[in-house]
């Protein structure tokens, strides 16, 4: 059934979820005019335009799966790539840094959502399975260190102290991102706080330029090259061989037990804002460190 | 008052949003002496928050010039202008509108 994205309001025919959000956008309604700004276009559409645009834009033709790796793509590996991303493709110490500092936090608090999830849900797999993610995330799997670790290891080779790691606290923007991920896990389904944590795994899925990404997360000649320390490699390779399955199995699992699939997509949706928000932190924590890191913003909006 | 967003400029419903080049909503404001068109009061907000940022920064008295590049997923990339003299700056905003990151550009 057609659904407003921000609101929610139902109805089985999209034209008139287009009637309600042009009535919304003309009321210059914050919520309604955003989604439209950040989704779809910022040039205004007629009912008849709007209809068909929702209607395109939520299309589930290929799957829930598709459509959610589609539109991460679209959104942070598209023709305007996230500054984040970008500037990982050949990070500083700066940038280095401030992933460090900031997921830490991001870190902490994903251990918790999961932990939301195992709660609601009926089913063992579902529990199985993000039990082992937690492991591998955060308390270490079969003898290895948790990608938590692996980052404060980074940190530190990277010349800062643990102790200056663990109590640095997020940014605001950070701090924001998390908020909106535990509403997520405190007010949705289990299938939709699922697809709204583990769509954003995506982020290192090497399979992503099948789906038209123009990048990987970072050049894969970096796991190789002499420049960066042991840890800062052992970190990255970890995320991206790991990453890929958790996404790939999780999505599946949400296509397969979803129970409304309108509302796994506009959960996904504000996930990826928060996503895109709290990515930008990063970048900005490298700022402190490198101002000239800014460069990488200019190189996107220029 | 001048504004760019992405290269087009813009103020009025028909060229969009002071601050973000959206036709959406329908939204006026007066800022430093110019009614200016907005898609939401959340642009408006930030737009003059912005403004207020860049006088108390550099001691100036208006803004005559505003160039404004990205969004709100980048963060914007600006050019002030103010009687032949320029700043460059990167700006975010938070949750209400604040200005949460503001860095001066070489
Ligand atoms: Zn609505
Ligand atoms: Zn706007």
């Amino acid at each position: 059934m057609a659904i407003c994205p921000v609101c929610e309001y139902r109805s089985p025919y999209w034209d008139q979820i287009s009637s309600h959000i042009r009535s919304k956008s003309n009321s210059s309604d914050v919520q309604h005019v955003m989604w439209l700004n950040r989704n779809l276009t910022i040039k205004e559409l007629t009912e008849e335009e709007l209809t068909g645009s929702l209607e395109e834009f939520f299309s589930l033709k290929d799957g829930l799966a598709q459509w959610i790796r589609r539109r991460f793509v679209e959104k942070f590996y598209g023709e305007r790539p996230h500054p984040f991303i970008l500037a990982m493709q050949s990070p500083t110490r700066g940038v280095l840094l401030g992933y460090v500092l900031e997921h830490q936090h991001f870190l902490r608090n994903w251990v918790r959502v999961l932990a939301a999830i195992i709660y609601k849900t009926d089913r063992d797999d579902v529990v199985r399975s993000e039990m082992e993610n937690m492991e591998v995330e955060f308390f270490g799997f079969m003898g290895r260190p948790a990608h938590y670790e692996l980052l404060i290891r980074m940190g530190e080779s990277l010349g800062m102290r643990r102790e200056e790691i663990l109590s640095t606290p997020p940014l605001p923007a950070t701090a924001s991102s998390i908020r909106t991920w535990r509403k997520i896990a405190e007010t949705r389904e289990w299938a939709e706080v699922m697809a709204a944590m583990h769509s954003l795994e995506l982020v290192a899925d090497r399979t992503l330029r099948k789906y038209g990404a123009k990048m990987h997360y970072f050049k894969e000649s970096i796991l190789d090259s002499q420049d960066f320390p042991r840890e800062v490699k052992d970190f990255l390779r970890e995320g991206y061989e790991a990453d890929q399955k958790h996404a790939g199995e999780a999505l599946e699992t949400v296509e397969k037990y979803a129970k409304d699939k309108e509302l796994v997509q506009v959960t996904v949706l504000r996930s990826f804002d928060a996503f895109s928000k709290y990515l930008m932190a990063r970048l900005e924590r490298g700022m402190q460190f490198e101002p000239g890191l800014v460069k990488v913003v200019e190189a996107v909006t220029g | 008052m001048r504004v760019l967003v992405n290269g087009e400029e813009v103020g009025t419903k028909e060229r969009g949003c002071a601050l973000c080049g959206a036709t959406w909503g329908d939204y006026h404001e007066e800022v430093e002496g110019n009614e200016l068109f907005f898609c939401c009061d959340m642009c408006a907000k930030e737009f003059r928050n912005m403004v207020q940022e860049v006088k108390r920064r550099k001691g100036w008295e208006r803004v005559e010039e505003l160039e404004i590049r990205g969004n709100y997923y980048t963060g914007r990339t600006c050019v002030a202008r103010s009687r032949g003299r320029e700043t460059k700056f990167y700006v975010r905003f938070g949750d209400d509108g604040e200005v949460e990151t503001f860095r001066d550009v070489e």
